[in-house]
């Protein structure tokens, strides 16, 4: 009985591992999309890992031999990684999370994607906010990424889709806007 | 903590196997809520990027799909249903685990497959017990049961990982998750006394000497004729309360959150109340009235949804998709073992059921987000209405009554 328990286990984990085999071009092609994010924060000053974030395995696919000679320092209090931030509004409570950073032909941010809302799930969307609403702060501890904007004004944003042939963001409210036009 | 894990074990050893099955539903329905819900969130927060995160779910969704089925044969295989149970357990407790410890990559994807794969082992292997433990004549009661304590664990599941993810941290909850599969282990103490290959008379489940070829089940019209049914009710219904989250941030406002919440929680609690009434039903005047029934609250809900925007009715609105829930949860495990049941195929069928609802499901979502960009939300709840009424009439034409069809076989067998 134990024998055949264990035997029954065994095929159990066969079966997993047959799983686990599947999903190998899964992986390299992980590696790659991994290494597409530092491209394009290479234009913010070569930032290797966004601060804040653990140093993941992935992001050091092969040893470099040789450090790049005009290294400049990235100082922890005066820069900082954003994607995956907490954004909260004046009064402090919870928006959101800062899922993507819409960026101008010069490479400029021009807008931050957040995702707001829901609940388990069920009822979150993602809006686009003019990257100069928001304010960062880091160097303090366990900062959050502050949105200077009502939640009427939220509430009211259209849905930022990635895919959609005209995008719009919610601008500032303190300027006749120049171009609220998405930046392509 | 020992003294409380020995009095723990005590009570489950002397725990009659009706009793353990509830508590397992129960607490299986706990981890199953899990995680899922926040792994996106978990990931964001981790700097992951949304199409890392795409992808990694998206695994984990096609990985799903394709163990559905080769999980069910493989559970078919073993005779040792609670060993199954206790190794999937397990296995959601790893894979909990490796999304906490350390989100990268390599770790996440494997986590999402070890979790897809238990998660089709350990329905099937449920529903066998409950084959075992009920016998023929009290299958649907039980199954009524199963889905009582199942949408129990998964209420107590939400709210204890919601609250965890709010005031804690959204990485608590997988360790939480990995806290609650020590609760479902021992329930199993009970029900592992249960000799599930020294079948009675008549010959159960997984009786092997019984055993036919797969193909043959699998060319059976009434289980084809119900996956897709299920197929179909799956299409019109996975897609219906995402949409009406999205209605709902669109015209409530502030307390748009709330409504979800209410929208989510309603009708777990009509499951809760009403699926032991539904299993009764279901023996008392057949399966095909109660699928029927069940299948009628979704072209209802759609076309309601697609005229209401008060939040209240809203929420009211949901007390259909309780009554959908607690029938589909009877019967999916019923019918399918009205058909399989002494098959010998009982899981592998479960398991093409299972593969269909992926599969209605999966096109559901893409189906409704083109329809609403396309046409807005009133023709997208409409066009789920649709689908659900060809469902139901697919169910009143096609579909034959079950019960008999299990009773004739147990008379062929005594």
């Amino acid at each position: 009985m134990i024998v055949a328990s264990r035997l029954q286990g065994f095929a159990l984990l066969v079966g997993a591992t047959a799983s686990l085999l599947m999903i190998a071009p899964g992986v390299s092609l992980a590696a790659t999309g991994a290494r597409e994010t530092p491209t394009v924060l290479l234009t913010q000053g070569d930032t290797p890992t966004p601060a804040g974030a653990p140093p993941s395995s992935s992001t050091t696919p092969t040893a470099v031999p040789q450090a790049p000679k005009n290294l400049e320092p990235l100082a922890p209090d005066e820069s900082t990684g954003v994607l995956g931030k907490k954004v909260v509004g004046p009064d402090g409570k919870d928006l959101g999370l800062v899922v993507d950073v819409v960026v101008a032909a010069d490479g400029h941010p021009s807008a931050a994607v957040i995702d707001f809302g829901g609940f388990l799930g069920v009822g979150s969307r993602k809006i686009a906010v003019d990257w100069r609403l928001l304010r960062f702060a880091p160097g303090r501890p366990d900062w959050q990424v502050l949105l200077t904007l009502g939640r009427a004004e939220i509430q009211a944003a259209p849905e930022y889709k990635p895919d959609a042939a005209t995008r719009e963001m919610v601008g500032p409210p303190w300027e006749a806007p120049p171009s609220t036009a998405v930046h392509e | 903590m020992a003294w409380a894990a020995k009095q723990g074990v005590g009570l489950s050893a002397t725990m009659s196997p009706e009793r353990g099955l509830d508590w397992l539903n129960l607490f299986v329905g706990n981890i199953q809520t899990g995680f899922g819900p926040f792994i996106a969130v978990y990931l964001t927060t981790r700097g992951w990027t949304q199409t890392s995160i795409g992808l990694a779910l998206s695994l984990g969704t096609i990985a799903a799909m394709i163990s559905q089925m080769p999980a069910g044969a493989l559970v078919d295989t073993i005779g040792n249903k609670t060993g199954v149970v206790l190794f999937s357990v397990l296995a959601f407790s790893i894979s909990a685990l490796l999304f906490a410890v350390q989100p990268v990559p390599l770790a996440v994807y494997v986590a999402e497959v070890i979790h897809s794969f238990s998660s089709c082992t350990l329905g099937p292997a449920i529903a066998a017990i409950s084959l075992t433990i009920a016998g023929p004549a009290m299958l649907g009661l039980r199954f009524g049961r199963n889905a009582r304590f199942a949408s129990i664990g998964n209420g107590i599941g939400a709210a204890l990982m919601g609250a965890c993810g709010y005031y804690v941290s959204e990485r608590a909850v997988f360790f939480l998750t990995a806290a609650l599969t020590l609760p479902a282990l021992l329930p199993l103490l009970p029900l592992a006394r249960l000799d599930y290959r020294g079948a009675p008379a008549g010959g159960h489940d997984d009786a092997p000497t019984r055993r036919g070829a797969p193909v043959r089940l699998l060319r059976d019209r009434a289980l084809l004729t119900f996956a897709v049914c299920a197929m179909l009710f799956t299409l019109g219904n996975a897609a219906m309360l995402p949409l009406v989250g999205n209605a709902l941030t669109k015209t409530v406002g502030g307390e748009a959150n709330l409504v979800i919440a209410a929208c989510i929680v309603l009708p777990q609690l009509v499951v809760a109340a009403i699926s032991p009434g539904i299993g009764r039903l279901a023996e008392a005047s057949g399966r095909r009235l109660v699928l029927f029934l069940g299948f009628c609250t979704l072209p209802i809900r759609g076309l309601l949804f697609a005229m209401v925007t008060d939040p209240i009715l809203v929420v009211l609105i949901q007390v259909l998709d309780g009554i959908a829930a607690a029938c589909l949860g009877v019967l999916v495990p019923l019918v399918t073992s009205d058909i399989a049941g002494r098959s010998g195929h009982f899981n592998l069928s479960l398991g093409l059921i299972g593969f269909a609802m992926g599969i209605g499901a999966t096109l559901s979502t893409s189906l409704t987000g083109w329809v609403g960009d396309r046409y807005g939300h009133p023709i997208a709840f409409a066009s789920l209405a649709a689908i659900g009424l060809a469902a139901t009439m697919l169910v009143w034409i096609a579909m034959p009554e079950t019960r008999t069809t299990r009773r004739l076989l147990v008379q062929n067998s005594r």
